[in-house]
């Protein structure tokens, strides 16, 4: 078949060609759409978790099992599943197990930039690089297969570029065959690690590095490609196709597996050529094993550290290493524009909850998700966020340092299940005095509404089970829970001052589901009535996308109002009424 | 010799529809085609880019700045946004409108000024009133990839084609007429 495929699609696939029956995540930009186009493959069993190191420890189990599995995440998911995968790069595999982790260079969508190369040299598993969605697919197929070969976790790592690439690529969508599941196996000296099992395993680890070592010089895809240039280029990732667009002619190593690294085949590289430089990504990783192999090439003099890679930085550096002369351009200069940031979508239920967080003026401990955008003007309510669950921890350190201070933590649905419940058992049992509110909305928003334990439907759609918040947070033992509506906005105030006010623990459940997912909502929009406006802009400082200003009044986009009323709520005036109102 | 393509819009505004139904049509003009996007944040109501690399063979995923071949802008300042992704003999489709951004003053004039002062070719056209005037609010979009299609020359059967391929079976007729409307526009 001939067709436009993504790097996340090509994983999907790549996963059911290579007879996965089992896969977990949790969603996180770029890597959600991967178990999305998983979930169309019949065959394959596959959910969201409430977290990475869940999800890890599902799929690890579905492996021990005996059927090939697979979990999902982002860069920073990895963090979260550490704990687990360098353990599970000393118990080894059963059926083939791969570890499928996207990495944001850039920060499109990121709180940090991180390199996951790192990570698996750290817990000493493979780690596959595929530069786009066709080398994606048929990486993942040889993962499961080296997973199993090897008795070890892969990880394959993609990027943003290669996820959200799409590109045309042939390929079939049958099985490869010739695999069959595998029995549960039963080993304990294996699978159970106290101290005398895993120091044995240990030795076995290091054994299969060893074994890994010599196949990383031998596997096909670490590659060189002859050029008929005299200069040699070292690289991976997106990073060797911005090069081979710009140096067709250039002599290339283009490393696939990059842990163990392919010492052997550098030095071979590197013998006749008289210039060789790496391009890669992030962190110098190719450069340092290349050094501490005792190959002095350099990389990082001329490549940036940070930022995503594209044609003209690649371009750049190329020009710095003397490999080519930048071609001068004329470039048109952009001009000075008002940023047009990601806002809070018309209609969102969190924009009441941050409107009034602002005229509250407390301090806000915030978390990962849409709702971190309450930190952007005009709501401008948010004063930390550093990852998932912190807000809830950190809301606890600061109401425990500064007692003067009114603290307030907001969390998402997804988000206080993934890792926020548990500091919150900690404020409990500590007794601290703050505030937290949960932004239910029901569904993971931040990363296209995938359902969560909230959400009472599951990846495929079916209905399921519910996790009720109120009974669960009740079930700590905390007495302050109170459930409010943010639509309606006066109650919801009232509620929230009173609790900001209150020396006690409180959690307060705000219940209005996301306006997007999963089904978009939409009321009769609201208009201004230009005579009664004026010109206060307190409606503008809610900052919804659908209000506008123009001549010293303020007006409503028709198309994009939600109708949610909130605009109207704050206006001193009564001059925003609901539009048919008038008709 | 590879051509690119730029689309630029807002966030949630149709533009990566947009631009998988062009690269759909690419494709079945037997192109290697190779799309990329930003994802994520860019889809709540922010600046969004795609990029569209077609040709023989592909290799990069991004184009390079000023050496874009068309641009597709569903709104102005966009549009501006990316103009260092231009240059002189690149072609630009902008529908002509203007989408105001939370808290900032933006001044219409200005930004006509600022376009006119390009020497690319700019084709401005309110797509949203042609739209308005057949009734199809709906596919401004579509309306835009039609009359699109000439300025890169691309055949109508490719798009109808990539039209039924990217698009909700339900979708398909009345986008296909959308296209048409484009095509057929002066
Ligand atoms: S809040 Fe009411 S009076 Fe004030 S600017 Fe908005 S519409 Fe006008
Ligand atoms: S009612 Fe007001 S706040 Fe709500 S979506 Fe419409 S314009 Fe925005």
């Amino acid at each position: 078949m001939r067709k436009i495929i993504s790097g996340n699609e090509a994983l999907a696939i790549g996963a059911y060609r290579a007879s996965a029956s089992f896969a977990s995540g949790y969603p996180g930009t770029p890597s959600s759409e991967i178990l999305e186009h998983t979930k169309t493959f019949e065959d394959i069993k596959v959910q969201w978790a409430s977290n990475e190191k869940s999800a890890f420890e599902q799929a690890l189990g579905a492996s021990i099992a005996g059927r090939r599995s697979f979990v999902t995440m982002k860069h920073v998911g990895l963090n979260v599943a550490a704990d687990s995968l360098m353990s599970a790069s000393y118990t080894g595999v059963n059926a083939g197990f791969v570890v499928v982790v996207a990495d944001d260079p850039g920060m499109h969508s990121s709180q940090n930039e991180q390199d996951t190369r790192l990570f698996a040299k750290f817990a000493q598993v493979p780690i596959l690089e595929p530069s786009d969605a066709k080398e994606a697919m048929g990486f993942m197929q040889y993962a499961f297969a080296l997973s199993e070969e090897y008795d070890t976790p892969v990880i394959v790592r993609s990027t943003t570029r290669v996820s959200h690439t799409q590109e045309m690529a042939y390929f079939d969508m049958h099985k490869l065959g010739g695999y069959e599941n595998k029995l549960l196996v039963k080993d304990i000296s294996k699978y159970v690690l106290v101290p005398k099992n895993a120091i044995a395993r240990h030795k076995k680890l290091l054994e299969r590095n060893a074994k890994l070592q010599k196949l990383s010089n031998e596997t096909p895809i670490n590659r060189i490609e002859q050029g008929t240039l005299n200069i040699g280029i070292i690289t991976s990732g997106v990073s060797y196709l911005y090069a081979k667009e710009l140096l067709p002619n250039a002599n290339y190593l283009k490393i696939g597996l990059s842990w163990p690294f392919p010492i052997e085949i550098a030095r071979e590289f590197v013998k006749n050529l008289d210039k060789v430089i790496v391009i890669e990504e992030l962190e110098p990783y190719i450069e340092e094993q290349l050094k501490a192999g005792g190959i002095y090439v350099e990389g990082k003099k001329f490549f940036p550290q940070d930022g995503e890679f594209n044609l003209d930085i690649v371009e750049e550096g190329l020009a710095k290493a003397s490999f080519l002369e930048k071609t001068p351009k004329k470039y048109f200069e952009v001009p000075d524009l008002p940023a047009r940031p990601p806002v809070l979508c018309p209609g969102c239920p969190h924009r009441p909850v941050f409107d009034i967080l602002h005229s509250l003026r407390v301090y806000v401990t915030g978390d990962i998700g849409c709702y971190t955008l309450g930190a952007a003007a005009p709501l401008s309510s948010i004063h930390t966020t550093v990852c998932m669950g912190a807000s809830i921890s950190m809301g606890y350190g600061l109401a425990k340092a500064s007692l003067n201070h009114k603290v307030v933590s907001v969390i998402g649905d997804s988000t206080f299940l993934h890792t926020g419940l548990q500091p919150l058992i900690d404020a409990y049992v500590n007794n601290v005095a703050y505030t937290v509110i949960i932004l239910d909305n029901s569904i993971t928003a931040m990363t296209g509404g995938q359902p969560d334990a909230t959400s009472g439907f599951n990846i495929k759609n079916e209905p399921t089970h519910k996790v009720d918040l109120e009974n669960l947070v009740r079930s700590i033992g905390i007495e302050r829970v109170f459930k409010v509506d943010q639509y309606d906005y006066q109650t919801t105030k009232e509620i929230i001052e009173q609790e900001v006010n209150t020396k006690e623990l409180s959690v307060i459940i705000a219940t209005r589901p996301c306006v997007l997912a999963p089904k978009k909502i939409k009321e009769i929009p609201y208009l201004v009535i230009a005579d009664k406006c004026i010109d206060c802009k307190r409606c503008l400082r809610v900052g919804c996308p659908a209000i506008g200003y123009k001549d010293n009044k303020a007006y409503i986009i028709e198309d994009s109002c939600t109708g949610c009323a909130l605009c109207a709520k704050v206006c001193p005036t009564n001059a925003i009424v609901k539009g048919d109102v008038n008709e | 010799m590879n051509k690119s393509i730029i689309f630029c819009g807002v966030g949630g505004d149709g533009i990566i529809t947009a631009s998988n139904i062009c690269a759909n049509a690419l494709l079945r003009a037997n192109f290697d085609v190779k799309k990329s996007e930003v994802h994520g944040m860019s889809q709540r109501g922010g600046s969004v880019n795609a990029f569209l690399i077609y040709g023989k063979k592909v290799y990069s995923l991004l184009p390079a700045k000023a050496s874009v071949d068309y641009m597709f802008a569903s709104e102005k300042l966009e549009a501006l946004r990316s103009v260092d992704y231009m240059n002189e003999a690149s072609i630009a489709l902008i529908n002509d409108r203007i989408v105001p951004i939370v808290g900032a003053k933006i001044d219409q004039d200005e930004i006509n000024q600022y376009l006119n002062s390009f020497p690319f070719e700019q084709n401005i056209i309110n797509f949203n009133e042609v739209a308005k005037l057949h009734n199809m609010q709906k596919g401004v979009n579509t309306i835009m990839l039609g009359y699109f299609s000439k300025i890169i020359e691309i055949d109508k059967k490719h798009f109808t084609r990539a039209i039924a391929d990217t698009l909700n079976p339900k979708l398909i007729d009345i986008n296909i007429e959308a296209f048409e409307i484009g095509l057929n526009l002066s």
